[in-house]
């Protein structure tokens, strides 16, 4: 009988995995399973059309506008804005609590954009990697500096750090930007209390190493493969699965003939060492600038009636790929935007099929554009519903291959483009659907006129978050899309909101403030959106407090 | 319209020699400008602003592409362009001022190579290897994470350059063997130890390079959690250039020299 129920509860325990966020939002996809997803209902699909705005926090720097995702940890909020400055924040009254700048060396020159994507917080202490590629650790209680080390001196390797750090075990891993630049990639892991490096992960082999066969010649050492966002963690299997972008140059494969490893892959590292346990490489020889580089969003589901850990990754080419995150082996692939052309589709074992590669000299129409079929901001999980919901983005782009010689820090891109005013099919638009993560069949979509670049919140209380361009902070019915409330913030949307609760009391905050590169890329298609206002402020709203 | 008046002034030769320099400018701007995500085809705006349709003083032009601008993600060029090749860019960018703001037909084709982007001091090619040792950032432990030269590197260790009295022939017998008196131990309350060279102090804290791994951490101490500071270390030199052959070493010298003298 104990044998029997022991069997029975192994069979059921796969589901159980809890990686909802509760009273605290303690890491950037909320838990290191990249879900976004709370298990708070106090606001609910019922309720959130009463949803009430209960304070906001100006930070001052608009460039780029405020892309962070705020962490909130025993009541307190901590955020990053464009040019490394940090802001803790009470987080039920609004109030500041501190604040740091990190100063850049005068006159510095600033790769990629001024802005910043989140601090990681844990052991007391604030984590975040700077515009000129170092990272920086502060006391949580007061900001004060406690350590900081430079990773690669920043005009020399053309890379900095704009992705929020993953902080688990004593360990603060982050990657690096530096996929259009002749760059070679790397993700480290350093000690909190120390800074000292634990190890580095080179995204790119070098000479000796499995996988450096896969390159040509030099091309190893400008070969781009940036882990710019950030990783996820399994804490039962002991791995950390970081995206690796695309391989430079973008555009132009010709001096890196091969597979180009591990660009355009899934890393699984394990967290103690760094070693490679498996890899998943989405697209061999990626000649597009697709990248593998957005969220890994860990999710135990059954396939084929068997229970497995997956691992769901948006491409940037328009692709959803899902594979086994114990093993790295296939599981399936959907696309989530109707403009692809760069392949006909993939097969059974996640092959590429029908490449349609961009040309040296001769423009080419090629689906979606460079901006992606989606960008990087996070979509939500809720294992509630059963949905991934995600943003898409329909747009193409001309494009032209060109032939370059890789300067050592310098951009290394390798082509130029141009995004068309018609896609190949319907309107340039965006869009937010709900999927089923292995099939990819849709549930409802909510289309929008621009591409919706703010990460989405998933909630308990069945109802998603996030924001758009012209400004609206809204929330939909996580089952059926229906819109059921929206508050214009002033500004548009390009960060990711989270929930939290202090005493009892639960709030949504969202940063707004449009920017972004990908932003200033809109005006080629709608020249009206160079006018989307910037800004850099926080808005928490809650239900309204019962009269005393 | 006014562009056509312009143009009607000027002599024939004039125009002929704009526009050659309109088109050589349209060249540079697609390999230096446009890419990336920065100005966009034809400066119709990507994450840098939009330069089609928009007028621009011709000074303010020069300037910008020569010095850049100072904590933005615009690069001072001057170093890597010449006066001829910043003439002809504010040429293009000033024959934008009346273009559509959409870009129409395709991208640029121009496939020739990209302006010279080598920032560095112009080095003689018998010192090129010694210079991609000094900053080879596929080593764990180079000269430039410890050192700064030319601009480049942590300043954890001294300015090389105030060794170069030291000869071409001592020189990697020294980055060998050489006993650096500027590292300490510092020992910390709980008894954590490490190799550390100190910064600065001030009345309640004290910042050091932590030397225990690479690349070297600067930490901010408060006073009252070091337990002392001591003069004798057992970091050694030698731990750090373990990566380079003594022929490394000369080239490496060498070139250190070749920048102190150019000082």
């Amino acid at each position: 009988m104990t044998r029997f129920v022991a069997l029975f509860a192994a069979a059921l325990s796969l589901p159980a995995q809890d990686g909802a966020t509760r009273e605290n939002w303690p890491h950037y996809g909320g838990q290191t399973n990249a879900w976004r997803y709370s298990a708070l209902d106090q606001v609910n699909a019922a309720n959130v059309k009463s949803l009430t705005p209960v304070w906001s926090f100006q930070t001052g720097d608009n460039e780029g506008g405020l892309q962070a995702t705020p962490i909130v940890v025993d009541g307190v909020m901590y955020i990053s804005t464009s040019h490394n400055r940090v802001f803790a924040i009470d987080a039920a009254t609004g109030r500041e609590l501190w604040s740091y700048h990190f100063e850049l060396p005068k006159g510095f020159t600033i790769f990629y954009g001024p802005w910043n994507r989140g601090v990681a917080v844990a052991d007391g202490r604030v984590f975040m990697g700077t515009l000129d590629n170092h990272v920086v650790a502060l006391d949580a209680k007061n900001g004060r500096e406690l350590w900081k080390v430079n990773v690669e001196d920043a005009n020399q390797c053309g890379c900095n750090i704009t992705g929020a750090p993953l902080v688990v075990k004593g360990k603060v891993i982050l990657g690096v930007t530096g996929g259009d630049s002749a760059h070679r990639g790397y993700i480290n892991a350093f000690d909190v209390k120390t800074g000292r490096r634990l190890w580095r992960f080179w995204t790119i082999p070098g000479p000796g190493e499995k996988g450096h066969e896969t390159w040509t010649g030099d091309s190893w050492k400008s070969g781009g493969g940036s882990a710019w966002m950030t990783g996820s963690y399994d804490a039962e299997l002991n791995l950390t699965y970081w995206s690796v972008g695309n391989p430079a140059a973008d555009f132009w494969g010709g001096n890196r003939k091969g597979d180009n490893l591990y660009t355009d892959s899934v890393v699984a590292l394990d967290l103690d060492t760094g070693k490679l346990k498996w890899h998943y490489q989405q697209i061999p020889h990626d000649v597009w600038d697709w990248d593998t580089a957005y969220e890994n969003v860990l999710l135990d589901l059954p396939v084929n009636g068997r229970p497995r850990k997956l691992l769901l990754n948006v491409n940037k080419g328009g692709y959803t790929f899902v594979v086994d995150r114990a093993t790295g082996e296939f599981v399936a692939a959907w696309p989530l935007v109707n403009n692809v052309n760069w392949i006909t589709g993939i097969g059974p074992k996640g092959e590429l099929l029908g490449r349609n590669e961009p040309v040296v000299g001769k423009s080419k129409i090629i689906c979606p554009s460079i901006g992606g079929g989606r960008s990087w901001n996070q979509g939500a999980w809720s294992p509630k519903t059963g949905l991934f919901y995600s943003t898409g983005i329909e747009w193409c782009e001309d494009v032209v291959a060109v032939p370059e010689t890789p300067k050592e820090g310098q951009v290394y891109f390798g082509g130029t483009f141009k995004l068309t005013h018609k896609p190949l099919k319907g309107e340039a638009g965006g869009h937010l659907g709900g999927y089923d993560p292995l099939t990819g069949k849709r549930a409802w979509l909510y289309e929008y006129k621009y591409p919706l670049l703010a990460s989405i919140l998933a909630t308990a209380g069945d109802v998603i978050f996030t924001g758009d361009a012209d400004g609206f902070f809204f929330a939909l019915d996580a089952k059926s899309g229906k819109k059921l409330w929206n508050f214009q913030t002033g500004a548009g949307h390009r960060g990711s909101s989270v929930t939290y609760s202090v005493n009892g009391r639960q709030y949504i905050a969202t940063p707004t403030g449009w920017g972004s590169a990908l932003g200033g890329l809109l005006p080629q298609i709608w020249p009206e959106t160079e006018r989307l206002r910037s800004g850099s402020t926080v808005f928490v709203f809650a239900l309204p407090e019962p009269p005393k | 319209m006014r562009l056509w008046l312009v143009i009607a002034l000027l002599s024939p030769a004039a125009v002929a020699q704009q526009s050659a320099s309109v088109a050589r400018g349209d060249k540079l701007f697609a390999q230096g400008c446009s890419v990336g995500y920065c100005h966009g085809a034809s400066g119709s705006a990507a994450r840098s602003p939009r330069l089609r349709g928009r007028t621009f003083d011709r000074d303010y032009l020069v300037k910008v592409i020569r010095n850049g601008i100072p904590n933005t993600a615009m690069p001072a060029w001057g170093d890597r362009l010449t006066d001829t090749d910043v003439n002809d860019l504010t040429d293009y960018i000033q024959s934008l001022a009346n273009a559509p703001i959409a870009v129409s037909g395709g991208p640029s084709t121009e496939t020739a190579a990209p302006p010279a982007a080598e920032k560095a001091i112009d080095i003689p090619d018998e010192h090129r290897n010694g210079r991609d040792l000094f900053f080879d950032l596929t080593r764990e432990s180079r000269c430039s994470v410890c050192h700064r030269l030319n601009g480049v590197g942590t300043a954890a260790g001294p300015d090389i350059t105030k060794g170069s009295s030291i000869s071409a022939t001592d020189g990697p017998q020294v980055l060998r063997y050489g006993r650096p008196r500027t590292v300490r131990t510092i020992v910390l309350k709980g008894n954590e130890r490490f190799p550390g060279t100190a910064v600065q102090r001030t009345a309640a804290a004290t910042s050091v390079y932590d030397l225990s791994t690479t690349p070297p951490v600067l930490r901010r101490l408060l006073n009252t959690d070091i337990q002392s500071i001591q003069r004798q270390s057992n970091w050694r030199h030698r731990d750090a250039v373990r990566g380079y052959t003594l022929e490394d070493l000369q080239s490496i010298w060498n070139y250190v020299r070749f920048v102190a003298a150019r000082k």
